[in-house]
């Protein structure tokens, strides 16, 4: 006689999953923070989605208060999102960041504190190039470490794609 | 999440789909050596990529392995007599040699030369490293023999082994680019198995539960590494090498040699996993060899004669349920390999990957399966030699290091993450 096991993983056990959705929509935002990133970003928001809104890092400094409003939020405890806007629409469960490796990504720290202070998953994507030099992959990886649960390191921008479909943006 | 469509090219192998083509454009393990001992040994079934052979070792010791069905009214040479340069179909005396060229029909008369229009399907077999490898693609494709280092190394260096997984390649595979899990499913191991204990990297792995990761792509797949606390504000990496199309290498401990895995499809609803041990500087010992024997570490233990495990879905992997009550066993199952292959065969033959709710921790399982569909595309579409097949690819090591808070794992490990002639794995 075949176990639990054998039979409850078998193909034909299989038609009696349920069926039912196990998840609701993630809000994911995309933040691009450097220029080459606006047009990766640009091009990543032509595509249809689910639960994905993108920004530049320039809506950061633009919002009321500019960049330092939003350090102050954390500081103050006030997440009553006036000036960060990743708690516009739907918030942000999650916050892709984009930058291109040796660019300068001074936004970042920024961007960083509000994920951090609404709480958000960050997780970042370094694009390189062939000539991309270690020294100047390092420096980008550096400022994006404090911030980051998840860094992904790629020549290829299709992989933002694919990864924020996986993640159900 | 994975929709339907791409998940079946990635999970389908047999011939003719897009992913077996993939998988035909690489040198895979089909068996361990010792699986044909001997010259004139019984013949072995082996079936891969869905499809079924039969692999034999003739009288000057030449391996072949060739469709396993006789041309003539379709018996199983596995029934074959092993004799004189060839196997020879026991039914009516129809011989083939490693070629898989028919080389008598006894009926026949010989002047008419007819079994030499008579040819069965045939793969190069050739023997690397106590393995069996072969090329299940076009000829005019066959790209240079494997130079994994596990292979390449003296004999008594290595340690190999094989079992069967019940489930597709590629949930299995999935497991072993997952470092996440380590820290829950196998976290008692760290401390009792021979094979992984008394490294002090293994205090850093359970000090911090929540890892960040950073996943790199490398000419041949990826670097999934993962970042903890170590002492001093410094950080202890663990970077996990995956080559494409299956080939996982885990971070070393301590002195202790090093291991990983192949996950190569029997057919979509089973794959072998092969585990290797191996250190590069000097030959396993007694104690090390017994172990892995008795299936610690990467190994398990048989049903006897077979390659499947002696703890197996139809006696539910053994659980012990006292032992996960009293913490003695995360899972209950015990092992490293069946802790992991318990949970990838309960998930069904082939995953559903349309319900799962990846998190970003799953990034490197998502980039895997990013660069093989992409792989894939390149090749179907304009024939592009797929990453991996380069010998230069295949010669990666997996590295565990403690490195400055500022320094990054590209830059700090850079050496430790290529083979170096004569220099020990790099280890924590």
């Amino acid at each position: 006689m075949s176990s639990e096991s054998a039979r409850a993983s078998s193909a034909a056990e299989a038609r009696f999953r349920i069926d039912d959705a196990n998840s609701i929509q993630r809000t994911v935002k995309v933040v691009a923070l450097d220029a080459p990133s606006e047009a990766v970003v640009a091009r990543l928001a032509a595509a249809e989605w689910g639960g994905a809104g993108f920004l530049t890092a320039a809506v950061f400094a633009a919002a009321p208060g500019g960049d330092m409003a939003v350090a102050r939020i954390g500081e103050r405890g006030d997440r009553s999102g006036q000036t960060n806007p990743l708690t516009a629409g739907d918030g942000a469960d999650l916050v892709a960041l984009v930058a291109t490796a040796g660019e300068e990504i001074a936004a970042a720290c920024v961007v960083g504190e509000a994920c951090r202070v609404v709480g958000a998953t960050t997780i970042a994507f370094v694009l390189t190039g062939p000539s991309t030099a270690h020294a100047a992959l390092s420096r980008t990886l550096a400022r994006l470490r404090p911030w980051t649960l998840m860094l992904t390191i790629a020549e290829d921008e299709d992989c933002i794609a694919d990864v924020l479909r996986a993640l159900r943006a | 999440m994975l929709r339907r469509e791409q998940s079946d090219l990635l999970t389908q192998t047999g011939p003719g789909t897009p992913g077996g083509r993939l998988f035909r454009s690489y040198w895979l393990p089909a068996l361990l050596a010792e699986e044909l001992a001997d010259n004139e040994c019984p013949p072995v079934r082996v079936k891969l990529l869905s499809e079924r052979l039969i692999a034999f070792r003739d009288t000057l010791g030449r391996y072949g392995l060739i469709d396993e069905f006789c041309a003539h009214r379709g018996v199983s040479l596995w029934f074959a007599r092993n004799e004189e340069c060839g196997l020879r179909c026991p039914y009516h005396g129809w011989k083939y040699d490693y070629t898989g060229q028919c080389i008598d029909v006894p009926s026949e008369p010989e002047e008419s030369g007819f079994c030499r229009k008579i040819k069965l399907k045939a793969y190069p077999l050739i023997e690397r490293g106590g393995v069996l490898w072969t090329y299940m693609g076009p000829a005019e494709r066959r790209p240079p023999l494997p130079e994994w280092e596990f292979a390449m190394v003296p004999r008594e260096h290595s340690f190999t082994s094989k079992r069967l997984q019940e489930c597709n390649w590629l949930q299995a595979m999935e497991g072993g680019i997952d470092s996440s899990h380590v820290s829950f499913l196998h976290r008692g191991e760290l401390s009792s198995d021979p094979l992984f204990k008394g490294a002090k990297g293994n205090a850093y792995n359970l000090g911090d539960l929540k890892p960040v990761f950073e996943v790199a792509e490398s000419p041949g797949g990826l670097n999934v590494a993962a970042r903890r606390r170590a002492d001093g504000g410094r950080y202890y990496w663990r970077i996990t090498q995956w080559v494409m199309p299956s080939f996982t290498m885990i971070p070393p401990r301590g002195d202790h040699p090093v291991h990983g895995h192949f996950w190569i499809p029997i057919d979509d609803e089973q794959c072998w996993t092969w585990s290797f041990d191996y250190h590069p500087l000097r030959p396993l010992t007694p104690d090390e060899v017994k172990a892995m024997r008795d299936g610690w570490g990467v190994h398990v233990r048989y049903v006897p004669g077979t390659f499947r495990p002696l703890a197996n879905k139809d006696n539910d992997y053994l659980i012990d349920r006292a032992a996960q009550k009293a913490n003695r066993s995360y899972s209950g199952v015990a092992g490293i390999a069946m802790q992991d292959a318990s949970l990838q065969e309960s998930m069904g033959p082939i995953v559903d990957r349309s319900k799962e709710n990846l998190v970003s921790t799953d990034n490197g399982i998502i980039m895997a399966r990013h660069r093989l569909l992409r792989a894939i595309k390149n090749l179907t579409d304009k024939d592009v030699t797929p990453p991996g097949v380069d010998t230069a690819h295949q010669r990666v090591r997996s590295a565990s290091v403690v490195l400055d808070a500022e320094q990054s794992f590209i830059d700090g490990a850079a050496e430790a993450l290529a083979v170096r002639e004569g220099v020990a794995h790099s280890s924590v």
